[in-house]
């Protein structure tokens, strides 16, 4: 039990040291982008992994929490705050928002949290597109500079790198937390919490408030990192291919909103230079990932590592990434 | 549980592929020239250095936009088809990009352009909020940035800088101002009644009727707003019969509405003598989709493929044997005149980039070219003919929007003293100028 922590920690190590490195390998400033643009995005998968994995909660909604939270920079940058007040602005949208969605959605699970979560998320999109004098409606909100220090790719690489990890470990300690406890627990028989006492609204209230705390956080960052924000980034399709990111990279492990924010972002700004048809490509992938390996990345290759090496996969659930974490494998839990 | 013991070297295993997976995936994505030193961002390269100008072109050609952005395309590249991409021992080498109208992936893609490819001059992209985006970090690197399409009123007043030009369209509101002045006076209209779509463009659009319409004497009884997902016009249709008014103005941002809208309204048996139609809701995939029954629709536009001129016809010809028999839309003619301008500052000056192609593109005139007599104002927004155009039938079986009236050298302010103009809020529903 020891060594394998102690093996997990140490390649997670690695894999910091690796991230840590890259402006030292010569890369441009659009390697350095494009490795921004996917640390961002993995923050704010990671905020929609915890709830759909931990909370069994899959939100169509989150896009749009990330998009208040930048609209609420550009707004701020606008009227000429300074970028302390374009943060604490910033985490307050974040958190009435958040509450906002919470209180409505708190008593819904499945499906139905899943249309809460939408009509929401369609309502912020709405007010973007529609209150153009504080939005810019279409147009958007451009030339919403990052603060003077970060201006360097390199500077604002490492403070995405940093802002990555420690909400990671934040979630993965409220994930550990017997407050995540009761959340797997709410996710696998909600009645059965109940019944024992827990208040269930409460709880989702809680998780939810976590998580859009972190997609707000996402937000922030995307803003300063590209200056800019407009309706699209509150639509449904952005919402949607978060909740893609995750499955692709495994719901419900550690890593899996990284993995799958790489694939996506890859395939949407890399790929396409290349593929004139890479929406299909893309579609190939989650198809081919839905059907063959449902636990996404992260929890499909060391099961087929573990094939290879002569080993049946039958006798113990997926390698699941989090180990400590004790959580059921993903193909077990929950709709949807 | 029993296997927890078993399964540890697996994990082992496991996770060292899931991080060599990361690792891959994050450093992979650097392809064979990025590791070259700080690119030049100055956008300068020197004289008799390159004899290569590269354009990076992003466009829409996948997603909701594919159709318009595949002609934008379409368009740039059927002129260096037709003309050699050599001029005057420069070659023009194009890289198309495509963003799916997506801003953050134009961002990403003009980043990667500029950074990656070194282009000297990036073209597009289609949508409002893509090119302002894109206009902006252009310019925050010293790289100009031409528009062949985007319509977006901002990208030549409250965001406009010497690195962007709009070369192939005109602001919102400007190409519809001329439509308000002609239904007032030449129409012979006392009242309007508007319909445009609730967003950006369509305000914009609405805006310069309005105020075309009012200031020469005309009076709107009431405007409508539809969303851009609507398919089903009829109930616009019946507040449009409720209000009474001597005519019509829609506009729509093109694709399905403007064949939908004209369903309904011809379908209730509605005058289309007292209709006048934007740029797009009248372009040339409405006219397929509705065929004879709309001859004799009026539109107003800055593109009128019926115009007689030598230009145009060698585009129509052109197109039609590039599309297998189609006439070419505002979208082809706005990819083509921008390859056309990027030609003739070449032909003149040779290689140039940066601010001075700005300059030189903005500084050139045009007795005829395919939009008719065309010069630049000091916001590099295109100063042009307008026209009232109304659909003909012609001899080759097609339909053509044929101008019936011509506005000569509409710029963006109306009259008004452009510091005046800036001073205003942004056209919307609550304020139409």
């Amino acid at each position: 039990m020891n060594r394998r922590m102690l093996v997990n920690i140490g390649l997670l190590g690695l894999l910091l040291v690796v991230l840590l490195a890259l402006p030292y390998f010569g890369v441009s400033n659009f390697v350095l982008g494009l490795a921004s643009t996917i640390l961002i995005a993995a923050v704010l998968a990671s905020s929609v992994n915890f709830l759909g994995g931990d909370g069994g909660m899959v939100s169509l909604g989150h896009g749009a929490i990330a998009a208040a939270s930048a609209y609420a920079v550009g707004w701020a940058s606008r009227q000429g705050l300074d970028s302390t007040t374009q943060v604490l602005l910033a985490l307050g949208v974040t958190l009435v928002v958040s509450f906002i969605y919470g209180l409505l959605s708190m008593r819904t699970s499945g499906i139905y949290f899943l249309m809460v979560t939408l009509a929401v998320g369609m309502l912020i999109y709405g007010l973007a597109f529609r209150l153009s004098s504080v939005t810019g409606g279409e147009n958007g909100i451009s030339g919403i500079a990052a603060p003077g220090d970060l201006h360097e790719e390199w500077i604002y690489y490492y403070f995405v790198l940093g802002i990555f990890v420690l909400t990671t470990a934040a979630l993965w300690v409220v994930s550990n937390s017997p407050f995540g406890a009761s959340l797997r627990g709410l996710r696998d028989s909600e009645s059965r919490m109940r019944s024992l006492g827990y208040n269930v609204a409460q709880y989702k209230l809680g998780a939810f408030m976590i998580s859009g705390t972190v997609a707000g956080i996402a937000g922030l960052l995307a803003v300063w990192h590209i200056n800019f924000v407009s309706p699209s980034s509150a639509g449904v399709e952005r919402s949607v291919l978060l909740v893609v990111m995750v499955i692709l990279g495994g719901i419900g492990t550690l890593l899996g909103p990284l993995i799958g924010a790489s694939i996506v972002v890859l395939v949407e700004n890399v790929l396409s230079s290349y593929v004139d048809r890479w929406p299909t490509a893309l579609g190939l992938i989650f198809i081919l990932v839905i059907l063959f390996a449902r636990a996404g990345v992260a929890g499909s290759v060391p099961k087929v590592l573990a094939k290879l090496r002569g080993r049946g996969p039958s006798a113990a659930p997926p390698g699941d990434r989090s180990s400590s974490k004790g959580a059921p494998a993903p193909e077990r839990n929950h709709t949807p | 549980m029993t296997s927890t013991m078993t399964t540890a070297p697996r994990r082992w295993v496991g996770f060292a592929g899931l991080v060599a997976t990361a690792a891959l995936v994050l450093t992979a994505c650097a392809p064979p020239q990025a590791a070259e030193p700080e690119p030049d961002a100055g956008g300068g390269a020197e004289e008799g250095v390159s004899e290569t100008l590269t354009v990076g072109y992003i466009s829409p050609v996948t997603g909701n936009f594919a159709v318009a952005g595949q002609e934008m395309v379409d368009g740039w590249n059927l002129y260096w088809e037709l003309n050699g991409n050599e001029v005057n021992g420069v070659t023009v080498e194009t890289i198309v990009e495509d963003d799916a109208g997506n801003p953050e992936i134009s961002l990403t893609k003009a980043a990667k352009l500029v950074e990656q490819d070194e282009v000297d001059v990036l073209v597009g992209p289609l949508l409002a909020n893509t090119a302002l985006a894109v206009a902006e970090y252009a310019a925050s690197v010293g790289i100009p940035n031409l528009h062949p399409v985007a319509a977006s009123d901002d990208l030549t007043q409250r965001n406009a800088n010497d690195l962007t030009v709009r070369t192939g369209s005109m602001g919102g509101s400007q190409a519809n101002y001329p439509g308000g002045e002609w239904a007032a006076t030449d129409g012979g209209f006392g009242t309007a009644v508007t319909l445009c779509a609730d967003y950006a463009f369509g305000w914009e659009s609405c805006a310069g009727f309005v105020q075309g319409f009012q200031d020469n004497g005309g009076e709107v009884v009431e405007q409508l707003w539809f969303p851009n997902s609507t398919t089903d016009f009829s109930t616009y249709v019946s507040q449009i019969q409720a209000a009474g008014a001597d005519m019509v103005y829609v506009a729509t941002a093109g694709g399905a509405p403007g064949p939908n809208f004209l369903t309904s309204y011809l379908g209730l048996g509605l005058d289309m003598d007292r209709l006048l139609l934007n740029c797009c809701s009248a372009d040339q995939g409405t006219l397929r989709a509705m065929g004879e029954q709309i001859v004799g629709l009026k539109s107003v536009s800055y593109w009128a493929e019926g115009r007689e001129s030598d230009a145009v016809a060698e585009l129509i010809e052109a197109y039609k044997e590039f599309s297998g028999g189609n006439v070419p839309g505002a979208y082809i003619a706005g990819g083509y005149i921008t390859a056309s301008l990027v030609a003739s500052v070449l032909e003149e000056q040779g290689f140039v980039t940066g601010e001075e192609l700005v300059a030189a593109i903005t500084e050139s005139t045009f007795e005829d070219n395919i939009f008719g007599s065309v010069s630049f104002d000091e916001y590099n927004n295109t100063v042009g003919p307008v026209y009232i155009r109304e659909v003909v039938l012609r001899e080759d079986g097609n339909l053509y929007n044929t101008p019936i009236a011509t506005y000569e050298d509409v710029d963006q302010w109306f009259g008004q003293d452009p510091e005046e103009a800036l001073g205003q809020p942004t056209y919307s529903q609550d304020f139409q100028g």
